[in-house]
């Protein structure tokens, strides 16, 4: 710790309240946990038959989607500043994914009606601009989400050709630059399906947009 | 030159030292020039040995970004709590996940709520920088811990939070330690 630092925190300790308290009521705070989970590593994916609508005009469903050697499902959105520093990559990996045997499935669990740049139109522009060859879908209940416990954008899951889960979390360890990326984690899971290798790092996290989920029990 | 001279010209040169460092940091948190609170680089391993610290009967920390919609909305209640309760022994952390670059934005952003109080920038890696915090925390943002006096996480929740949400974890992080009969001046 330089002495500025050493400095500063301790003006921040001399200066923190002081000032003894009134008793405050013990109240729980609402838990309302969004996410359902747990599904985790090596468990079979939940929903795979469910049909969401694609921006290429035609339904599908997981199970539709899936390819020969795994199904990489990966919850983002348009309007996410974590999401947009990511889309090249995920364009990227995804369509390189595609070409070697792996299903992927783009979702967005995101309510527009919070974000207009989640709009079904927006999404159908947006997978047209980054050249998406894969599905970019809509999750228009949440369920699908809130199954697979995802809370974030972007937020993978990469499932082997038996439907189980292999790789769970981000997409790499630096949003902002990709020439600094140290950790290609979803790159590596999805080589390491492909090649039939164990996963470098099955489980990873990185800051992302809270998922605004649509209201339970909406269509 | 003297044994005294000797010394007194080291403890010149360690005030100048001292002070060019002060400058330099000073230099680097003020990036906009303008009105706003000072903002401090901190690891998740910081945010927690401060959390330890003696001096509050609660804390709460907020990780939030200027980007952040929710965290954005979310603000007010949570400034709301904050300064109702600070008379109260609660302090609150305010930690930024925007880049370094966009301290400008940061800074412009709590000046705007007339924050005043030191807030912090995220720094390190971001993975450790999570499983830090919380091993339960996804990455999502906004998310909220609140202590009690002893540093012990009492809440957690990830996502947008309303104003009677922070004041329940925050009253009941104060009452926790008051339950343990160990309340801090």
């Amino acid at each position: 710790m330089n002495p500025m630092r050493l400095l500063v925190f301790s003006l921040g300790l001399a200066s923190a309240a002081l000032v003894p308290a009134s008793s405050g009521a013990g109240q729980d705070p609402d838990p309302s946990p969004q996410a359902e989970g747990p599904f985790s590593i090596g468990q079979p994916a939940p929903m795979q038959d469910v049909r969401m609508k694609s921006v290429s005009g035609t339904d599908i469903s997981i199970s539709e989607a899936a390819g020969t050697k795994g199904t990489l499902v990966i919850f983002t959105c348009n309007h996410c500043p974590w999401a947009k520093m990511w889309q090249g990559r995920i364009a990227a990996i995804g369509n390189a994914a595609m070409r070697r045997g792996i299903g992927v499935l783009a979702v967005n669990s995101n309510d527009p009606a919070a974000y207009a740049e989640d709009s079904f139109d927006e999404m159908k522009a947006r997978a047209k601009k980054l050249g998406f060859k894969f599905p970019y879908v809509v999750d228009a209940t949440s369920d699908v989400a809130r199954a697979f416990g995802a809370t974030h954008t972007p937020e993978a899951y990469l499932l082997d050709a038996q439907g189980n889960l292999v790789y769970h979390g981000g997409v790499d360890d630096n949003a902002r630059e990709e020439k600094a990326v140290k950790a290609a984690w979803l790159r590596d899971a999805v080589d390491a399906v492909v090649t039939g290798k164990p996963i470098p790092l099955a489980e990873t996290k990185a800051m992302g947009c809270s998922i605004k989920f649509h209201e339970k029990g909406s269509s | 030159m003297g044994m005294a001279s000797t010394r007194r010209f080291a403890s010149l040169l360690i005030v100048l030292v001292l002070a060019g460092c002060a400058r330099h940091d000073a230099e680097r948190a003020q990036v906009s020039g303008g009105a706003g609170p000072p903002i401090q680089p901190v690891t998740a391993q910081e945010i927690l040995a401060r959390v330890r610290a003696p001096g509050a009967r609660a804390t709460l920390v907020n990780v939030w970004a200027t980007w952040c919609a929710p965290c954005r909305e979310e603000f007010p209640g949570l400034l709301s709590v904050a300064r109702g309760r600070a008379r109260d022994g609660l302090r609150v952390m305010l930690i930024s996940a925007d880049f370094e670059d966009q301290l400008p934005a940061v800074r412009t952003f709590l000046a705007a709520r007339a924050v005043s109080d030191t807030a912090y920038l995220k720094t390190g890696d971001e993975m450790q920088f999570i499983n830090t915090l919380s091993p339960e925390w996804s990455g999502a943002l906004p998310a909220t811990f609140v202590y009690d006096g002893g540093g012990r996480l009492v809440a957690f929740w990830e996502g947008m939070a309303d104003e009677a949400r922070f004041q329940g974890a925050v009253d009941q992080a104060i009452a926790a330690i008051h339950s343990q009969g160990d309340a801090r001046p």
